[in-house]
């Protein structure tokens, strides 16, 4: 499903180049749920964002679903992230002058979905969260538990075939960090959904299929 | 998803409420400004009475007499033959130059003979439209000027009579001691406009009987502007006799359309070429200068190298450049203050990239969002201007002519706003839409 060969990823400045990824060769395949871990600042989140297409590699190739991303331009990567892919953020990023149901309708904005639909799709995705009476709310009014729900809601109302969480439950309490961890294990095995997340989290790691770490940018396993 | 827009455009306006006062009042007083200046405009060129037909005219206002010379320049050159001396003499003509020059109005005299039928035209009047006498009434004295015109007039400058009638053409002929009054003459002179038809009124010596009342043109357009209006034959004979070519009348042409008025022109510049000068040892050389509406309004104003054509360009350049200096300084402004204003909203305009939005609806919602802050802006600057319009006619700072606000006022309005809104939002949107997602993200998160 993903296919990564050779990614490498340097940051360049006037003065220091800093080799964030190195020659990363990565397979996921369809319905795996894959989480990559590694001390913080070894590239775990800058090789989630290549996977996005939310950032560049300097070298090497991306392959999705057999296709070679480097064949495409920034609008049809955009459609493609857009149908394809759905992002878990660990601050949530919901949009705060936004009801609930507004921001989670917000991938299907991008399509040619009709209003009814799009309201009917964002509730169905609110309900699989449990959030379907707080609709109505503002992210402001819910706790980091109800706006990551949220922002689980957000990533799979559009149906994407990979779901991408940079460390979701890096901003809650084990609790809510557990009850986040049980809604994307329940997509992954009721919906086999692709998953690939990020996480400092050794109990969630372990929960996962697979787990690849990182240290300086290189896989180590 | 323009729905959407609107909300989240209200919304964010709504959380930054002290940015969104300094915006709109820069976007409000901005907009009042040019809504203002868009209603002078309007009053001062539209096709309003008496010149609804302005776009078909062609005024010929200017008979210019030069004397052109040439220098000449001998050469002589002697030189020495058998004793003798020899002279050989040569000579050059030197670029020709004017000499004398003398403009003005023509004699009515002059455009009976010359610019009558000019072809291509419906309508014409000749008239003169720079006289003014004292009256006096109830012990008051007043100043009216007069326009002193032939029947056609009536026919080329469509004025609204409120009461009455114009002069007709056996009125002029019969010398008939008829006049007629705007509103405003009739109030000073007899204390009312009401009933003042059939009443008698003493200027330049003569007992002249209101046949019509009409409403009272806009000042700044001297040439149909005056108190009264009467038969060019009541005119001071000496004047009508003057047969020279420079006197107080000008003359009026009206074309089919607005295309004819060039070859009117064309007509009247070669109808030029061929009228014998009366004294060609003091002047040899004859032009008439003919000028559109736009170009007449213009060479009042900027009354460059008797070339109306010229004026307008100038007045073009220079009024474009002092619109365009105006509305820049508030764009850059409000450029300004969106990019502080968009550059918070980073990590939303990341996230909505990252579930596949593309660069351009991103520009179009900030730009969207933008056209609704200026359009709130542009309500307010419209109430402002209207109260200001109201404001200036009722203190008569600009005199009798009253600045209108009607509906092409207000389409122009609606379309400063929204150019006003696409500029200064657009290259924040721009910039914002090149956003490097992953970079976008990292910012603020909300």
């Amino acid at each position: 499903m993903i296919h990564l060969q050779d990614i490498t990823k340097v940051y360049q400045t006037k003065s220091i180049e800093t080799t964030a990824l190195n020659r990363i060769n990565l397979q996921v395949e369809a319905g795996e749920f894959l989480s990559i871990m590694g001390p913080s600042g070894c590239g775990k989140s800058t090789l989630l964002n290549i996977m996005g297409l939310i950032d560049e590699p300097t070298a090497g190739h991306i392959a999705l679903n057999g296709q070679q991303i480097t064949a495409y331009n920034s609008r049809s990567m955009a459609r493609f992230r857009n149908e394809q892919l759905g992002f878990i953020f660990q601050s949530f990023h919901l949009i705060g002058e936004l009801s609930v149901l507004d921001n989670v309708e917000l991938p299907l904005i991008y399509r040619k979905v009709s209003s009814k639909d799009r309201r009917k799709m964002a509730e169905a995705a609110l309900e699989q969260v449990g959030l379907k009476n707080r609709m109505r709310h503002f992210p402001g009014q819910l706790s980091g538990g109800q706006k990551q729900r949220v922002a689980i809601a957000r990533a799979i109302v559009g149906q994407p075939k990979v779901i991408l969480a940079d460390e979701p439950t890096g901003n809650l309490d084990s609790v809510m960090g557990n009850e986040i961890m049980n809604i994307l294990l329940h997509l992954n095995q009721e919906q086999k959904a692709t998953i690939v997340m990020v996480t400092h989290d050794e109990t969630m790691a372990r929960k996962t299929h697979r787990l690849v770490r990182l240290f300086d940018g290189s896989q180590v396993l | 998803m323009f729905k959407n827009y609107i909300k989240l455009a209200f919304k964010v306006l709504a959380q930054r409420p002290f940015f969104t006062f300094i915006s709109l009042f820069g976007i409000s007083f901005t907009l009042m400004i040019l809504i203002v200046l868009t209603a002078f405009l309007e009053t001062e060129l539209g096709a309003h009475q008496p010149l609804t037909q302005k776009d078909r005219l062609v005024f010929m206002n200017r008979v210019i007499m030069k004397q052109m010379t040439r220098d000449t320049i001998w050469q002589v050159d002697t030189t020495l033959e058998a004793g003798a001396p020899k002279y050989d003499s040569t000579f050059t003509l030197g670029e020709e130059r004017q000499s004398w020059y003398s403009a003005s109005t023509a004699t009515y005299s002059f455009l009976d003979r010359y610019m009558r039928d000019i072809p291509g035209v419906e309508a014409y009047s000749f008239y003169s439209p720079d006289f003014s006498y004292d009256l006096f009434a109830n012990g008051n004295k007043l100043s009216f000027k007069a326009i002193y015109a032939d029947a056609s007039f009536w026919a080329v400058y469509d004025f609204q009579f409120l009461a009455g009638r114009p002069f007709r053409a056996d009125d002029v002929t019969a010398q008939a001691q008829v006049v007629v009054l705007t509103r405003k003459a009739a109030r000073d002179y007899f204390g009312t406009d009401q009933g003042v038809i059939g009443k008698h009124l003493e200027m330049d010596g003569r007992q002249l009987e209101v046949i019509g009342l009409i409403g009272q043109p806009a000042n700044s357009k001297y040439f149909v502007s005056a108190e009264a209006y009467l038969p060019l034959t009541l005119c001071p004979p000496a004047v009508l006799a003057d047969t020279g070519f420079q006197g107080p009348f000008e003359a009026v042409f009206m074309g089919a359309s607005p295309i004819a008025r060039e070859s009117i022109q064309q007509a009247i510049a070669s109808r030029a070429a061929n009228i014998p000068l009366p004294n060609p040892e003091e002047y040899n050389y004859l032009e008439l200068m003919t000028a559109t509406f736009a170009g007449r309004y213009a060479y009042g104003i900027f009354p460059v190298k008797d070339s109306p054509s010229d004026a307008l360009r100038t007045f073009l350049l220079i009024g474009g450049g002092l619109l365009l200096l105006f509305i820049l300084l508030p764009t850059l402004n409000l450029i300004n203050l969106n990019v502080s204003r968009i550059m918070e909203r980073s990590a939303e305009i990341g996230v909505r990239k990252a579930f596949g939005a593309h660069s351009g609806s991103i520009l179009a919602q900030l730009v969207f969002e933008n056209i609704v802050l200026t359009f709130i802006g542009g309500l307010i600057g419209l109430l402002l201007a209207l109260g200001l319009l109201y404001l200036v006619n009722d203190a008569q700072v600009m005199g009798d002519t009253q600045l209108q606000f009607n509906a092409r006022v207000f389409a122009w309005s609606v379309l400063i706003c929204l150019l006003f809104g696409i500029i200064s939002g657009l290259l924040p949107a721009w910039r914002m839409s090149q956003l490097h997602i992953a970079n976008a993200i990292k910012q603020n998160p909300s």
